[in-house]
């Protein structure tokens, strides 16, 4: 108290009234929001900067001095603050500039053997549950869960069972409940990829018994079409979904000489793509089975819905993006 | 004293981000989830409200009630989901890190560089949780990785390189001591180990002395007394006087206080010296 009107003490207080000015400005802007940067002027922008800078130099001073711990706390928090308010979003930066559609085809095609093991996860067990229904048709009780005793879309009454009105809601919550498994298969791959084997050996034995059960009742008609017109898309979506989720599994397991996290993280963003991906194609697969599957088309229409949605898929993942000279070719002498 | 992350900024300054445990982030969770579940409420019953006015100009009265059902069905059946797995997407990507929850609590979302996240971390951190919530809805699993991580991660901070840091508002801007550190390091004077009769005292002990006489008002009476009196002996030995039981803490302060002097003369002595030097060369 007795060094106010000394003139050694002034700058102290300067100093310490520089602190405390940016300390409740900064608090207010960050309170105000993602915005609040934008509504002030170039010189108060350029100002507090400036006030930033300064923090931040004295936080260095003081922590490469040796300042007492408050005042490097003191300063770290300020420099924080100021931090967390002025730094903007770093772009990532994109290698090509190619379209998005071709990104993806391009990421699930690299990684051949995750998608290769996921498939085998869905589909074995399908298969393996339909031949199981077919021989032994008792099978079917045990398995078919009860609501799918009866199921038979196709039957003269059903074909067109889903008025044309409430199809809006059909189609979205199939797209929804579908595009939650997917995320299922997706995110259980960090659990070392046992729930995402979990996901996809369930789905498959749910989705082979019925059809299996569907078949022994003689509605083949029904299974091919009107389920599989958009089946076909919904399953490969999610045999994609698993194997994303399996390249998760890969870091956990297998993360190489790096950390799991850094190993996780270099993964993540490709599989993070592949996600993504998979949501547009159930959201496509969701308006087929919502609008298209339950239409007044003829079996054969249905057919080539079938086909064609297969071809494409096949197109888009075979050849999309793909370079005249093959991605994965050795580099040519 | 929370766990802390360090990151080291553009301009090359070291920065400690003070992470968040599970306590907070418990607390914030609670808080988002209690404005999804009032949010769908919300719109539930703005739903029901419509769905009796609006007709679209049709006539056909039983399908347009169907069909407004059936719609508002729609859009509520993809809003649920949306809302469930965009929140903490949406949020975070738009608003710095910080979802309704976090800026409660004050956290927020940052890359493990300490920048802002975007939209592609908030989705990845966002969309794995089926895992961090095992067994669901409990968040088990990613109470245990984040427990054991050093950088308080759950697992889909891990993918996305994210961390979870408190953003506080506290500022202990009482005592002078830490701008006086500030206006000398910035004049270039950093203290200088005192060399005495008895012996020399370090920087940090002169720094010790220092902290002691610029806090000394805070300190209960009992404390302050032992504090003088610990840090005040052994200076009279090094000033070569004779102790005394009696002494009072004020004699003790007054001591300090002319230490601390002795080493301001001798300092400023120093740099005015070392200036001759260059001068010199």
């Amino acid at each position: 108290m007795t060094g106010v009107d000394d003139p050694v003490i002034d700058p102290v207080i300067k100093k310490q009234q520089q602190w405390s000015q940016f300390a409740e400005r900064t608090r207010r802007l960050l309170k105000e929001g993602r915005n609040a940067l934008r509504g002030l002027s170039r010189a108060e922008l350029v100002g507090l900067i400036d006030d930033y800078q300064r923090i931040i130099a004295d936080l260095a001073r003081a922590r490469s001095m040796g300042a007492p711990r408050q005042t490097v706390d003191l300063l770290n928090r300020l420099a924080v603050m100021g931090h967390n308010l002025l730094y903007g979003y770093a772009r990532p930066v994109h290698a090509r500039g190619d379209g998005w559609l071709i990104h993806f085809a391009r990421t699930v095609r690299k990684y051949g053997s995750a998608m290769g093991l996921s498939c085998l996860m869905l589909f074995g067990p399908m298969v393996i549950s339909y031949l199981a229904v077919q021989w032994y048709p008792s099978l079917g009780f045990d398995l078919v869960p009860e609501g799918f005793y009866a199921f038979d879309p196709a039957s003269s009454e059903n074909l067109h069972d889903i008025p044309s009105l409430t199809r809006p809601m059909v189609s979205s919550s199939i797209i929804t409940n579908n595009i939650q498994v997917t995320l299922m298969a997706f995110g259980l791959g960090l659990t070392a990829g046992i729930g995402t084997t979990a996901v996809l050996v369930f789905n498959g034995i749910h989705i082979g018994t019925v059809a299996g059960w569907m078949a022994v009742q003689g509605k083949s008609k029904a299974l091919w079409g009107w389920i599989l017109p958009h089946g076909s898309t919904e399953l490969l979506a999610i045999a994609i979904a698993g194997g994303a989720g399996y390249l998760l599994a890969g870091a956990m397991v297998m993360p190489g000489l790096q950390r799991r996290s850094v190993a996780l993280r270099a993964i993540g963003k490709d599989a993070m793509t592949i996600e993504l991906g998979v949501m547009g194609m159930l959201v496509i697969a969701g308006l087929i089975e919502g609008f298209v599957s339950p239409s007044a088309l003829p079996f054969e229409a249905r057919l080539g819905v079938l086909g064609a949605s297969i071809l494409l898929w096949a197109a888009f993942f075979g050849g999309m993006g793909r370079k005249a000279g093959g991605e994965t070719s050795l580099p040519r002498e | 004293m929370s766990e802390r992350a360090t990151i080291t900024t553009a301009d090359h300054v070291t920065l400690e981000l003070e992470l968040a445990g599970v306590p907070q982030r418990l607390m914030a969770w609670l808080f988002d989830t209690l404005m999804l579940v009032l949010l769908f409420l919300l719109l539930v019953f703005l739903f029901l409200g419509l769905g009796g006015g609006i007709t679209f100009g049709l006539d056909l009265e039983a399908g347009v009630e169907e069909l407004m059902s059936s719609v508002g069905v729609a859009i509520l059946v993809a809003f649920y989901f949306v809302l469930t797995w965009g929140y903490g997407v949406l949020f975070e990507g738009l608003s710095r890190g910080q979802t309704p929850g976090k800026r409660l609590m004050g956290l927020r979302v940052v890359r493990q560089d300490g920048l802002p996240i975007g939209f592609r971390e908030a989705a990845m951190r966002n969309l794995v949780r089926a895992a961090d919530m095992l067994p669901p809805p409990t968040y088990a699993l990613g109470a245990l990785v984040l427990n054991f991580d050093p950088q308080h991660r759950r697992l889909g901070d891990m993918m996305a390189g994210t961390l979870v840091v408190r953003e506080r508002f506290e500022l202990e801007f009482g005592s002078q001591l830490g701008a006086a550190w500030a206006v000398r390091l910035e004049q270039g004077q950093s203290r200088q180990a005192l060399s005495l009769p008895g012996g020399a005292l370090t920087a940090q002990q002169l720094e010790l002395i220092e902290q002691y006489l610029s806090r000394r008002t805070e300190l209960t009476e009992q404390r302050r007394e032992a504090l003088a009196r610990r840090l005040g002996e052994p200076l009279l030995t090094l000033m070569g006087r004779e102790a005394n039981r009696r002494n009072s803490t004020d004699f003790y302060e007054a001591l300090m206080a002319e230490v601390l002097g002795m080493a301001e003369s001798a300092s400023s002595a120093k740099s005015v010296s070392g200036k001759r030097v260059d001068g010199l060369f």
